[in-house]
């Protein structure tokens, strides 16, 4: 049995159905990575944003982000139903990597801490030389 | 005249992992036109302008980010 890995897809479904429309779009998407013996561990909603470029006639794309575990050949059930849905236009599956994640840590450590406090005061310096130096040239 | 050294910005600030969902940061990187800038020009250091380059095409593929701008077309 594969270890399952921790993999990150992002998808832009058809933003011209009503926002109950994309939650059904969702939720086949999840319903897909559950059967699939995989868990879905995040759900973020970027919601409507213009696309860069039109893709099938359109410029306007609601963008999901969803973060799961599962083994590898969810992967390939997971992108089949991504390209027979016709309202998901894109879609990008990533395996989050140990380097994402240390930066994910790494801003959420940044954003839940205090702003820097005042920088350790300067402590005072032993003299580097206790006798006065001796001038080279004598 | 001696140009004055650019450094990695990455580096400067310690990154590890380049996102390709942080549009705003990566269109820093590319020209007008939607052209990804050479390092040469940034001061990018190769490990971060590899990691760039990966991130700016998954934005690109995700429509985030213009392959060809819409002023040029």
């Amino acid at each position: 049995m594969e270890k399952p890995r921790l993999y990150e897809t992002t998808f832009i479904v058809n933003a011209s159905l009503d926002d109950t429309q994309v939650d059904a779009v969702i939720g086949r998407v999840q319903d897909v990575i559950v059967k699939n013996g995989g868990s879905a561990s995040a759900l973020n909603k970027w919601g409507r944003k213009r696309l860069a470029y039109s893709i099938n006639k359109k410029t306007n794309g609601f963008y999901v982000n969803i973060e799961f575990t599962g083994p590898p050949p969810l992967l390939a059930a997971l992108e089949r139903s991504f390209q027979l849905d016709e309202m998901i236009l894109r879609f990008l599956t990533i395996q989050l990597d140990q380097k994402a994640l240390a930066a994910r840590a790494k801003a959420a450590a940044a954003a839940a801490a205090p702003p820097p406090a005042d920088p350790a005061p300067v402590q005072p310096r032993e003299p580097l030389f206790k006798e006065p130096v001796p001038d080279r040239k004598s | 005249m001696p140009r004055k050294k650019r450094t990695c910005r990455f580096c400067d600030a310690k990154e590890v992992y380049i996102d390709y969902k942080d549009d705003k940061r990566l269109s820093r990187f590319v020209t007008e036109q939607g052209k990804i800038i050479p390092k040469r020009i940034t001061g990018t250091c190769a490990k971060h302008q590899r990691q760039l380059v990966k991130a700016i095409k998954r934005a690109r593929h995700l429509a985030m980010l213009p392959f060809v701008s819409d002023s040029i077309r």
